[in-house]
Protein backbone atom coordinates (compact mmCIF):
# COMPACT_ATOMS: atom_id res chain seq x y z
CA UNK A 1 0.00 0.00 0.00
CA UNK A 2 1.45 3.58 -1.00
CA UNK A 3 2.14 5.96 1.64
CA UNK A 4 -0.78 8.29 -0.11
CA UNK A 5 -3.35 5.56 0.25
CA UNK A 6 -2.48 4.72 3.67
CA UNK A 7 -3.30 7.57 5.18
CA UNK A 8 -6.02 8.27 2.81
CA UNK A 9 -7.78 5.15 4.45
CA UNK A 10 -7.41 7.04 7.76
CA UNK A 11 -8.78 10.16 6.56
CA UNK A 12 -11.55 7.92 5.30
CA UNK A 13 -11.83 6.43 8.39
CA UNK A 14 -11.83 9.61 10.71
CA UNK A 15 -14.91 10.92 8.29
CA UNK A 16 -16.89 8.08 9.03
CA UNK A 17 -15.92 8.19 13.09
CA UNK A 18 -16.36 12.34 13.14
CA UNK A 19 -19.86 11.60 11.60
CA UNK A 20 -20.82 9.55 14.42
CA UNK A 21 -20.38 12.55 16.49
CA UNK A 22 -22.43 14.77 13.79
CA UNK A 23 -25.02 16.14 16.62
CA UNK A 24 -22.97 16.95 18.86
CA UNK A 25 -20.54 19.38 16.23
CA UNK A 26 -24.11 20.79 14.91
CA UNK A 27 -25.18 21.76 18.24
CA UNK A 28 -21.99 23.21 19.37
CA UNK A 29 -21.53 24.97 15.99
CA UNK A 30 -25.31 26.34 16.75
CA UNK A 31 -24.13 27.09 20.47
CA UNK A 32 -21.29 29.31 19.03
CA UNK A 33 -23.96 31.06 17.68
CA UNK A 34 -25.10 32.25 21.00
CA UNK A 35 -21.43 33.47 21.72
CA UNK A 36 -21.77 35.19 17.87
CA UNK A 37 -24.80 36.93 19.19
CA UNK A 38 -22.60 38.18 22.51
CA UNK A 39 -19.71 39.09 20.45
CA UNK A 40 -22.55 41.12 18.34
CA UNK A 41 -24.51 42.86 21.62
CA UNK A 42 -20.91 43.40 23.45
CA UNK A 43 -19.24 45.63 20.55
CA UNK A 44 -22.48 47.27 19.44
CA UNK A 45 -22.51 48.80 22.73
CA UNK A 46 -18.88 49.47 22.80
CA UNK A 47 -19.23 50.96 19.62
CA UNK A 48 -22.36 53.02 20.43
CA UNK A 49 -21.56 57.13 20.30
CA UNK A 50 -18.15 56.88 18.33
CA UNK A 51 -17.71 55.64 14.54
CA UNK A 52 -14.29 53.56 15.12
CA UNK A 53 -12.64 51.62 18.06
CA UNK A 54 -8.85 51.22 16.50
CA UNK A 55 -9.32 52.73 13.54
CA UNK A 56 -11.89 50.12 12.63
CA UNK A 57 -15.62 50.67 12.08
CA UNK A 58 -18.34 48.40 13.56
CA UNK A 59 -18.82 46.40 10.60
CA UNK A 60 -15.04 45.39 10.47
CA UNK A 61 -14.53 44.37 14.08
CA UNK A 62 -17.98 42.06 13.48
CA UNK A 63 -17.02 40.53 10.81
CA UNK A 64 -13.81 39.92 12.69
CA UNK A 65 -15.32 37.74 15.04
CA UNK A 66 -17.79 35.97 12.52
CA UNK A 67 -14.52 34.83 10.64
CA UNK A 68 -12.72 33.70 13.54
CA UNK A 69 -15.62 31.64 14.73
CA UNK A 70 -16.00 29.80 11.34
CA UNK A 71 -12.15 29.61 11.07
CA UNK A 72 -12.21 27.93 14.45
CA UNK A 73 -14.31 24.90 13.49
CA UNK A 74 -12.01 24.75 10.48
CA UNK A 75 -8.47 25.21 12.18
CA UNK A 76 -8.95 24.17 15.75
CA UNK A 77 -7.04 21.08 17.14
CA UNK A 78 -10.00 20.91 19.24
CA UNK A 79 -9.68 17.34 21.05
CA UNK A 80 -6.77 16.03 19.54
CA UNK A 81 -4.42 16.82 22.05
CA UNK A 82 -6.61 14.76 24.75
CA UNK A 83 -7.36 11.92 21.89
CA UNK A 84 -3.37 11.57 21.84
CA UNK A 85 -3.23 11.38 25.86
CA UNK A 86 -5.59 8.58 25.99
CA UNK A 87 -3.55 6.54 23.31
CA UNK A 88 -0.73 6.89 25.04
CA UNK A 89 -1.70 6.48 28.49
CA UNK A 90 -3.83 3.33 27.89
CA UNK A 91 -0.85 2.14 25.47
CA UNK A 92 -2.57 2.31 22.27
CA UNK A 93 0.25 4.10 20.47
CA UNK A 94 1.93 0.45 20.89
CA UNK A 95 0.24 -0.83 17.56
CA UNK A 96 1.63 2.05 15.88
CA UNK A 97 5.54 1.07 17.31
CA UNK A 98 5.29 -2.32 15.21
CA UNK A 99 3.63 -1.21 12.15
CA UNK A 100 4.70 1.23 9.29
CA UNK A 101 2.94 3.98 10.32
CA UNK A 102 4.11 7.12 11.45
CA UNK A 103 2.39 8.44 14.46
CA UNK A 104 2.42 12.37 13.59
CA UNK A 105 1.00 11.61 9.87
CA UNK A 106 -1.43 8.95 11.10
CA UNK A 107 -3.08 11.92 13.40
CA UNK A 108 -2.49 14.73 11.17
CA UNK A 109 -4.91 12.74 8.86
CA UNK A 110 -7.26 12.01 11.62
CA UNK A 111 -7.17 16.01 12.43
CA UNK A 112 -8.12 16.99 8.40
CA UNK A 113 -10.93 14.75 8.76
CA UNK A 114 -12.20 15.70 11.79
CA UNK A 115 -11.76 19.81 10.86
CA UNK A 116 -13.81 19.03 7.52
CA UNK A 117 -16.76 17.51 9.45
CA UNK A 118 -16.73 20.28 11.69
CA UNK A 119 -16.12 22.74 9.82
CA UNK A 120 -18.62 22.24 7.05
CA UNK A 121 -21.09 21.10 9.85
CA UNK A 122 -20.63 25.12 11.09
CA UNK A 123 -20.82 26.52 7.92
CA UNK A 124 -24.92 24.74 8.56
CA UNK A 125 -25.85 27.53 11.12
CA UNK A 126 -24.07 30.58 9.90
CA UNK A 127 -25.72 29.88 6.27
CA UNK A 128 -28.69 29.83 8.31
CA UNK A 129 -28.53 33.15 9.82
CA UNK A 130 -26.61 34.55 7.13
CA UNK A 131 -29.44 37.18 5.59
CA UNK A 132 -29.64 38.21 9.36
CA UNK A 133 -26.19 39.21 9.95
CA UNK A 134 -24.97 39.77 6.89
CA UNK A 135 -25.86 43.52 6.82
CA UNK A 136 -24.01 44.14 9.69
CA UNK A 137 -20.86 42.98 8.23
CA UNK A 138 -18.20 43.90 5.70
CA UNK A 139 -14.93 42.46 3.89
CA UNK A 140 -12.64 44.49 2.35
CA UNK A 141 -12.75 45.76 -0.95
CA UNK A 142 -11.60 43.85 -4.13
CA UNK A 143 -7.78 45.90 -3.73
CA UNK A 144 -7.38 43.43 -1.14
CA UNK A 145 -6.81 40.50 -3.69
CA UNK A 146 -3.25 40.17 -2.96
CA UNK A 147 -3.95 39.86 0.85
CA UNK A 148 -6.09 36.75 0.22
CA UNK A 149 -3.52 35.04 -2.17
CA UNK A 150 -1.32 35.43 1.53
CA UNK A 151 -4.02 33.80 3.47
CA UNK A 152 -4.29 30.92 1.57
CA UNK A 153 -0.96 29.38 2.38
CA UNK A 154 -1.08 31.46 6.05
CA UNK A 155 -4.32 29.03 6.84
CA UNK A 156 -3.03 25.84 5.60
CA UNK A 157 0.58 26.62 8.22
CA UNK A 158 -2.37 27.87 10.86
CA UNK A 159 -4.18 24.32 10.33
CA UNK A 160 -0.68 22.69 10.92
CA UNK A 161 0.81 24.95 14.21
CA UNK A 162 -2.68 23.99 15.90
CA UNK A 163 -2.63 20.41 15.04
CA UNK A 164 1.51 20.38 16.34
CA UNK A 165 0.79 22.47 19.18
CA UNK A 166 -2.10 19.85 20.18
CA UNK A 167 0.15 17.01 19.41
CA UNK A 168 3.28 18.32 21.44
CA UNK A 169 0.68 18.77 24.16
CA UNK A 170 -0.28 15.19 23.78
CA UNK A 171 3.22 13.53 23.68
CA UNK A 172 3.39 15.28 27.62
CA UNK A 173 1.65 12.26 28.37
CA UNK A 174 4.97 10.37 28.16
CA UNK A 175 6.31 12.55 31.18
CA UNK A 176 3.22 13.68 33.20
CA UNK A 177 0.21 11.51 34.73
CA UNK A 178 -2.45 14.54 34.26
CA UNK A 179 -2.33 16.76 31.14
CA UNK A 180 -5.43 19.12 30.86
CA UNK A 181 -4.36 21.36 33.09
CA UNK A 182 -1.63 22.49 30.91
CA UNK A 183 -4.16 22.33 27.82
CA UNK A 184 -6.57 23.95 29.57
CA UNK A 185 -4.23 26.72 30.14
CA UNK A 186 -2.78 27.17 27.16
CA UNK A 187 -6.11 27.61 25.82
CA UNK A 188 -6.06 30.62 28.04
CA UNK A 189 -3.17 32.14 26.67
CA UNK A 190 -4.38 31.08 22.88
CA UNK A 191 -7.67 32.57 23.46
CA UNK A 192 -5.88 36.26 24.31
CA UNK A 193 -2.41 35.92 22.22
CA UNK A 194 -4.31 34.40 19.16
CA UNK A 195 -7.09 37.36 18.95
CA UNK A 196 -10.14 35.30 19.94
CA UNK A 197 -11.40 37.44 23.24
CA UNK A 198 -10.31 41.16 21.23
CA UNK A 199 -8.70 41.50 17.91
CA UNK A 200 -4.85 42.24 18.78
CA UNK A 201 -4.52 45.36 17.19
CA UNK A 202 -6.22 46.90 20.24
CA UNK A 203 -4.23 46.17 22.46
CA UNK A 204 -0.83 48.39 23.55
CA UNK A 205 1.49 48.56 20.00
CA UNK A 206 4.38 46.94 22.25
CA UNK A 207 1.97 44.35 23.31
CA UNK A 208 1.10 43.98 19.66
CA UNK A 209 4.45 43.94 18.36
CA UNK A 210 5.42 41.19 21.47
CA UNK A 211 2.53 38.98 20.29
CA UNK A 212 3.57 38.80 16.53
CA UNK A 213 6.65 37.47 16.94
CA UNK A 214 4.74 33.85 19.14
CA UNK A 215 3.22 30.79 17.83
CA UNK A 216 -0.26 32.02 19.14
CA UNK A 217 -0.78 35.16 16.85
CA UNK A 218 -0.13 32.84 13.51
CA UNK A 219 -2.82 30.02 14.92
CA UNK A 220 -6.50 32.61 14.87
CA UNK A 221 -5.48 36.21 14.45
CA UNK A 222 -2.79 36.43 11.42
CA UNK A 223 -4.92 34.70 8.81
CA UNK A 224 -8.28 36.46 10.16
CA UNK A 225 -6.68 39.56 10.19
CA UNK A 226 -5.41 38.77 6.08
CA UNK A 227 -9.29 38.07 5.22
CA UNK A 228 -11.02 40.67 7.15
CA UNK A 229 -8.12 43.27 5.90
CA UNK A 230 -6.99 44.36 9.31
CA UNK A 231 -3.58 43.93 8.12
CA UNK A 232 -3.21 46.32 5.38
CA UNK A 233 0.54 46.54 4.54
CA UNK A 234 1.68 43.58 1.66
CA UNK A 235 5.33 43.81 3.25
CA UNK A 236 4.04 43.00 6.82
CA UNK A 237 1.66 39.99 5.54
CA UNK A 238 4.29 38.45 3.91
CA UNK A 239 7.10 38.95 6.55
CA UNK A 240 4.08 37.16 8.86
CA UNK A 241 3.85 34.54 6.59
CA UNK A 242 7.46 34.11 6.56
CA UNK A 243 7.61 33.68 10.57
CA UNK A 244 4.94 31.92 10.71
CA UNK A 245 6.57 29.12 8.14
CA UNK A 246 9.50 29.35 10.88
CA UNK A 247 6.91 28.51 13.59
CA UNK A 248 5.42 25.81 11.76
CA UNK A 249 8.74 23.81 11.50
CA UNK A 250 9.78 24.75 14.93
CA UNK A 251 7.00 22.65 16.38
CA UNK A 252 7.39 20.78 14.24
CA UNK A 253 10.71 20.09 15.53
CA UNK A 254 9.80 20.20 18.91
CA UNK A 255 7.12 17.64 18.02
CA UNK A 256 9.54 14.90 16.53
CA UNK A 257 11.91 15.35 19.22
CA UNK A 258 9.33 15.04 22.12
CA UNK A 259 8.02 11.62 20.62
CA UNK A 260 11.30 10.16 20.10
CA UNK A 261 12.01 11.35 23.90
CA UNK A 262 8.82 10.42 24.69
CA UNK A 263 9.47 6.32 23.48
CA UNK A 264 12.27 6.15 25.51
CA UNK A 265 10.36 6.99 28.69
CA UNK A 266 7.14 4.68 27.48
CA UNK A 267 7.08 0.83 28.42
CA UNK A 268 4.09 -0.71 26.45
CA UNK A 269 2.80 -3.60 28.90
CA UNK A 270 -0.36 -5.86 28.35
CA UNK A 271 -0.91 -8.68 25.81
CA UNK B 1 -35.26 15.46 58.16
CA UNK B 2 -33.16 12.88 58.76
CA UNK B 3 -32.64 12.18 54.99
CA UNK B 4 -31.56 15.60 54.73
CA UNK B 5 -28.76 15.46 57.70
CA UNK B 6 -27.98 12.08 56.22
CA UNK B 7 -27.26 13.52 52.53
CA UNK B 8 -25.66 16.54 54.26
CA UNK B 9 -23.46 14.21 56.06
CA UNK B 10 -22.28 12.21 52.67
CA UNK B 11 -21.57 15.67 51.17
CA UNK B 12 -19.31 16.92 53.97
CA UNK B 13 -17.35 13.47 53.51
CA UNK B 14 -16.80 13.61 49.73
CA UNK B 15 -15.77 17.28 50.77
CA UNK B 16 -13.48 16.13 53.39
CA UNK B 17 -12.50 13.28 50.61
CA UNK B 18 -11.93 15.97 47.76
CA UNK B 19 -9.76 17.60 50.03
CA UNK B 20 -7.33 14.96 50.98
CA UNK B 21 -6.88 13.93 47.24
CA UNK B 22 -6.02 17.98 46.78
CA UNK B 23 -3.72 18.20 49.22
CA UNK B 24 -2.28 14.29 47.60
CA UNK B 25 -2.06 15.94 44.19
CA UNK B 26 -0.74 19.51 45.31
CA UNK B 27 1.38 20.17 42.01
CA UNK B 28 -2.12 19.21 40.23
CA UNK B 29 -4.08 21.84 42.82
CA UNK B 30 -1.64 24.44 41.79
CA UNK B 31 -1.82 23.78 38.69
CA UNK B 32 -5.08 23.96 38.07
CA UNK B 33 -5.89 26.66 40.86
CA UNK B 34 -3.26 28.70 37.99
CA UNK B 35 -5.08 27.90 34.35
CA UNK B 36 -8.81 29.25 36.41
CA UNK B 37 -6.63 32.72 37.87
CA UNK B 38 -5.55 32.95 34.17
CA UNK B 39 -9.11 32.73 32.88
CA UNK B 40 -10.84 34.88 35.32
CA UNK B 41 -7.50 37.71 33.87
CA UNK B 42 -8.95 37.23 30.76
CA UNK B 43 -12.16 38.66 31.39
CA UNK B 44 -10.35 41.26 33.45
CA UNK B 45 -8.15 41.87 30.53
CA UNK B 46 -11.35 41.73 27.88
CA UNK B 47 -12.76 45.18 30.18
CA UNK B 48 -9.67 46.60 30.02
CA UNK B 49 -9.01 46.65 26.53
CA UNK B 50 -12.98 47.86 25.59
CA UNK B 51 -12.60 50.31 27.88
CA UNK B 52 -9.09 51.96 26.52
CA UNK B 53 -10.79 52.68 23.40
CA UNK B 54 -14.21 53.92 25.61
CA UNK B 55 -15.71 55.51 28.15
CA UNK B 56 -18.77 53.41 28.60
CA UNK B 57 -20.70 50.35 27.39
CA UNK B 58 -24.94 50.56 27.44
CA UNK B 59 -23.96 53.34 30.37
CA UNK B 60 -22.01 51.33 32.65
CA UNK B 61 -18.93 52.81 33.47
CA UNK B 62 -15.54 50.77 33.82
CA UNK B 63 -15.51 50.18 37.27
CA UNK B 64 -19.56 49.32 37.31
CA UNK B 65 -18.38 46.51 34.53
CA UNK B 66 -15.77 45.58 36.74
CA UNK B 67 -17.94 44.86 39.50
CA UNK B 68 -20.53 43.57 37.09
CA UNK B 69 -17.69 40.76 35.65
CA UNK B 70 -16.42 40.13 39.28
CA UNK B 71 -19.81 39.51 40.17
CA UNK B 72 -19.93 36.48 37.54
CA UNK B 73 -16.73 35.06 38.10
CA UNK B 74 -17.51 34.81 41.98
CA UNK B 75 -20.50 32.69 40.89
CA UNK B 76 -18.52 30.86 38.33
CA UNK B 77 -15.73 30.20 40.72
CA UNK B 78 -18.43 28.80 43.49
CA UNK B 79 -19.84 27.25 40.35
CA UNK B 80 -16.47 25.43 39.71
CA UNK B 81 -15.68 24.50 43.35
CA UNK B 82 -18.79 22.68 43.96
CA UNK B 83 -20.58 21.32 40.56
CA UNK B 84 -18.39 21.76 37.78
CA UNK B 85 -16.31 18.88 37.65
CA UNK B 86 -19.66 16.30 38.43
CA UNK B 87 -21.71 17.34 36.24
CA UNK B 88 -19.01 17.54 33.81
CA UNK B 89 -18.76 14.05 34.15
CA UNK B 90 -22.13 13.17 34.35
CA UNK B 91 -22.02 13.35 30.16
CA UNK B 92 -18.83 10.90 30.29
CA UNK B 93 -20.38 9.04 32.75
CA UNK B 94 -23.80 8.09 30.82
CA UNK B 95 -21.70 7.63 27.82
CA UNK B 96 -19.47 4.75 29.12
CA UNK B 97 -22.67 3.25 31.75
CA UNK B 98 -20.07 4.73 34.90
CA UNK B 99 -23.15 6.06 36.14
CA UNK B 100 -24.82 2.94 37.03
CA UNK B 101 -22.85 3.46 39.72
CA UNK B 102 -24.44 6.56 40.90
CA UNK B 103 -27.90 4.74 41.04
CA UNK B 104 -26.49 2.24 43.17
CA UNK B 105 -25.85 4.42 45.16
CA UNK B 106 -27.89 4.68 48.96
CA UNK B 107 -29.19 8.57 47.96
CA UNK B 108 -30.63 10.59 45.66
CA UNK B 109 -29.55 9.54 42.52
CA UNK B 110 -29.55 13.91 41.36
CA UNK B 111 -27.88 14.94 44.53
CA UNK B 112 -25.24 11.46 44.88
CA UNK B 113 -24.33 12.68 41.04
CA UNK B 114 -23.77 16.64 41.93
CA UNK B 115 -21.44 16.16 45.04
CA UNK B 116 -19.47 13.51 44.75
CA UNK B 117 -16.41 15.84 43.97
CA UNK B 118 -15.48 19.27 45.17
CA UNK B 119 -12.76 21.23 43.59
CA UNK B 120 -10.49 23.21 45.93
CA UNK B 121 -9.12 24.91 43.17
CA UNK B 122 -12.07 26.41 42.24
CA UNK B 123 -12.94 27.87 45.75
CA UNK B 124 -9.19 29.64 45.79
CA UNK B 125 -9.86 31.53 43.32
CA UNK B 126 -13.30 32.93 45.24
CA UNK B 127 -11.19 35.84 47.14
CA UNK B 128 -9.66 36.78 43.68
CA UNK B 129 -13.05 36.91 42.40
CA UNK B 130 -13.94 38.88 46.12
CA UNK B 131 -11.02 41.46 45.44
CA UNK B 132 -12.26 42.08 42.11
CA UNK B 133 -16.00 43.14 43.13
CA UNK B 134 -14.09 44.86 46.15
CA UNK B 135 -11.82 46.95 44.23
CA UNK B 136 -14.57 47.77 41.97
CA UNK B 137 -16.62 48.93 44.63
CA UNK B 138 -13.94 51.17 46.22
CA UNK B 139 -12.96 52.86 42.59
CA UNK B 140 -16.88 53.47 42.50
CA UNK B 141 -16.90 54.71 46.41
CA UNK B 142 -19.57 52.37 47.07
CA UNK B 143 -20.48 51.90 50.86
CA UNK B 144 -22.81 49.33 50.86
CA UNK B 145 -24.74 48.72 54.37
CA UNK B 146 -24.68 45.35 56.28
CA UNK B 147 -28.31 44.25 54.95
CA UNK B 148 -27.13 45.22 51.49
CA UNK B 149 -23.80 42.66 51.79
CA UNK B 150 -26.39 40.20 53.11
CA UNK B 151 -28.77 40.36 50.22
CA UNK B 152 -25.40 40.61 47.98
CA UNK B 153 -24.47 37.25 49.28
CA UNK B 154 -28.08 35.65 48.98
CA UNK B 155 -28.29 36.90 44.98
CA UNK B 156 -24.60 35.42 44.47
CA UNK B 157 -26.25 32.31 45.94
CA UNK B 158 -29.06 32.12 43.78
CA UNK B 159 -27.10 32.84 41.25
CA UNK B 160 -25.08 29.60 41.81
CA UNK B 161 -28.21 28.02 42.05
CA UNK B 162 -29.04 29.30 38.42
CA UNK B 163 -25.34 28.35 36.71
CA UNK B 164 -26.35 24.73 38.28
CA UNK B 165 -29.56 24.54 36.69
CA UNK B 166 -28.44 26.10 33.29
CA UNK B 167 -25.43 23.25 33.47
CA UNK B 168 -27.56 20.53 34.49
CA UNK B 169 -30.15 21.14 31.72
CA UNK B 170 -27.64 21.11 29.25
CA UNK B 171 -25.55 18.35 30.10
CA UNK B 172 -28.44 15.97 30.66
CA UNK B 173 -29.12 15.95 27.21
CA UNK B 174 -26.20 13.47 26.77
CA UNK B 175 -29.72 10.75 27.47
CA UNK B 176 -30.63 11.78 24.37
CA UNK B 177 -27.35 12.23 22.49
CA UNK B 178 -24.49 9.46 21.72
CA UNK B 179 -22.17 11.91 23.71
CA UNK B 180 -21.79 14.92 25.83
CA UNK B 181 -18.67 15.94 23.90
CA UNK B 182 -19.54 19.81 22.85
CA UNK B 183 -22.71 20.24 24.54
CA UNK B 184 -21.11 21.18 28.03
CA UNK B 185 -20.18 24.46 25.01
CA UNK B 186 -23.47 25.78 25.60
CA UNK B 187 -23.28 26.72 29.35
CA UNK B 188 -20.21 28.84 28.11
CA UNK B 189 -22.16 29.97 25.34
CA UNK B 190 -25.15 30.89 27.55
CA UNK B 191 -23.37 32.41 30.67
CA UNK B 192 -21.52 34.82 28.37
CA UNK B 193 -24.39 37.04 28.44
CA UNK B 194 -24.17 36.96 32.40
CA UNK B 195 -21.28 39.87 31.74
CA UNK B 196 -23.46 41.88 29.88
CA UNK B 197 -25.17 44.96 30.97
CA UNK B 198 -28.54 44.75 30.90
CA UNK B 199 -28.97 47.75 29.32
CA UNK B 200 -26.98 46.62 25.94
CA UNK B 201 -29.56 44.03 25.61
CA UNK B 202 -32.94 45.08 23.56
CA UNK B 203 -35.74 43.86 21.07
CA UNK B 204 -35.76 40.05 20.84
CA UNK B 205 -32.65 39.65 22.86
CA UNK B 206 -33.79 41.00 25.97
CA UNK B 207 -37.13 38.75 25.97
CA UNK B 208 -34.89 36.14 25.59
CA UNK B 209 -31.75 36.48 27.57
CA UNK B 210 -33.09 38.87 29.96
CA UNK B 211 -36.67 37.44 30.60
CA UNK B 212 -37.47 33.90 29.53
CA UNK B 213 -33.46 32.91 30.26
CA UNK B 214 -32.24 33.96 33.57
CA UNK B 215 -28.05 34.60 31.61
CA UNK B 216 -28.33 38.39 32.06
CA UNK B 217 -30.52 38.93 35.61
CA UNK B 218 -27.99 36.54 37.35
CA UNK B 219 -25.19 38.64 37.75
CA UNK B 220 -26.76 42.07 37.26
CA UNK B 221 -29.09 42.43 39.60
CA UNK B 222 -26.70 41.54 42.71
CA UNK B 223 -24.12 44.06 41.09
CA UNK B 224 -27.16 46.47 40.68
CA UNK B 225 -27.88 45.91 44.38
CA UNK B 226 -24.24 47.12 45.38
CA UNK B 227 -23.91 50.42 42.69
CA UNK B 228 -28.11 51.04 42.85
CA UNK B 229 -29.39 50.02 45.56
CA UNK B 230 -31.98 47.43 46.41
CA UNK B 231 -34.77 47.22 43.43
CA UNK B 232 -37.64 45.11 44.67
CA UNK B 233 -38.65 43.84 41.34
CA UNK B 234 -35.65 42.78 40.32
CA UNK B 235 -35.10 40.85 43.79
CA UNK B 236 -38.79 39.20 42.93
CA UNK B 237 -37.56 38.64 39.79
CA UNK B 238 -34.38 36.74 40.25
CA UNK B 239 -36.07 34.62 43.34
CA UNK B 240 -39.11 33.80 40.82
CA UNK B 241 -36.48 32.67 38.11
CA UNK B 242 -34.65 30.98 40.18
CA UNK B 243 -36.78 28.57 41.50
CA UNK B 244 -38.51 28.49 38.26
CA UNK B 245 -35.01 26.96 36.32
CA UNK B 246 -34.01 25.04 38.92
CA UNK B 247 -37.23 23.22 38.75
CA UNK B 248 -36.83 22.82 34.44
CA UNK B 249 -33.43 21.77 34.72
CA UNK B 250 -34.42 18.77 37.74
CA UNK B 251 -36.97 18.11 35.65
CA UNK B 252 -35.07 17.57 32.68
CA UNK B 253 -32.67 15.31 34.40
CA UNK B 254 -35.58 12.86 35.66
CA UNK B 255 -36.55 12.69 32.15
CA UNK B 256 -33.28 12.05 30.92
CA UNK B 257 -32.80 9.43 33.98
CA UNK B 258 -36.01 7.30 32.69
CA UNK B 259 -34.69 6.89 29.15
CA UNK B 260 -30.93 5.72 31.03
CA UNK B 261 -30.58 1.66 30.31
CA UNK B 262 -26.95 1.68 31.43
CA UNK B 263 -24.37 0.99 28.98
CA UNK B 264 -21.04 -0.04 28.36
CA UNK B 265 -17.47 1.24 27.37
Amino acid sequence: MSVVAKYRQVFLTGIQTSLVYRWNFAIRATFSLLHLVYIFILWGAAYAGQTDIGGFPLAATLTYFVVLLILQFFLSAANDDYEISEEIRNGLINQFLTKPINYFAYRLSLYFSARIVTGVLSLLPFLCILPFIGPKLALPAGEHLAFYAVAAPALLLSAFIQFTIAYCFGMLTFWFLEIQSFIILSLAVEAVLGGQIFPLDLMPPWLYQLSSWLPYYYQMYFPTALLTGRITDLSAALQGLAIQAGWALTLFLLARYLWTRGLRRHTAVGG
Amino acid sequence: MSALLRHLRIWLASIRYSLVRAMMFRGDFLMWALVELFWMSVNVLLVGVIYDHTDSIAGWSKYEMLLLVGTTLLVQRLLMAFFWSNLFELGRNVRSGTFDFFLAQPGWPLFMVSTRKFDLDGLVNVPVALAIVIYAAQRLHLDPSAAQILVYAGLVGCGLILHYATLLAIISLVFWLQSAKGIEGGYFGLTEFSRLPREALRGVAQVVFVYALPVVVVSNVPARLLIHGFEPAMLALMAGVTVFWLAVAIAVFHAGLRRYSSASS
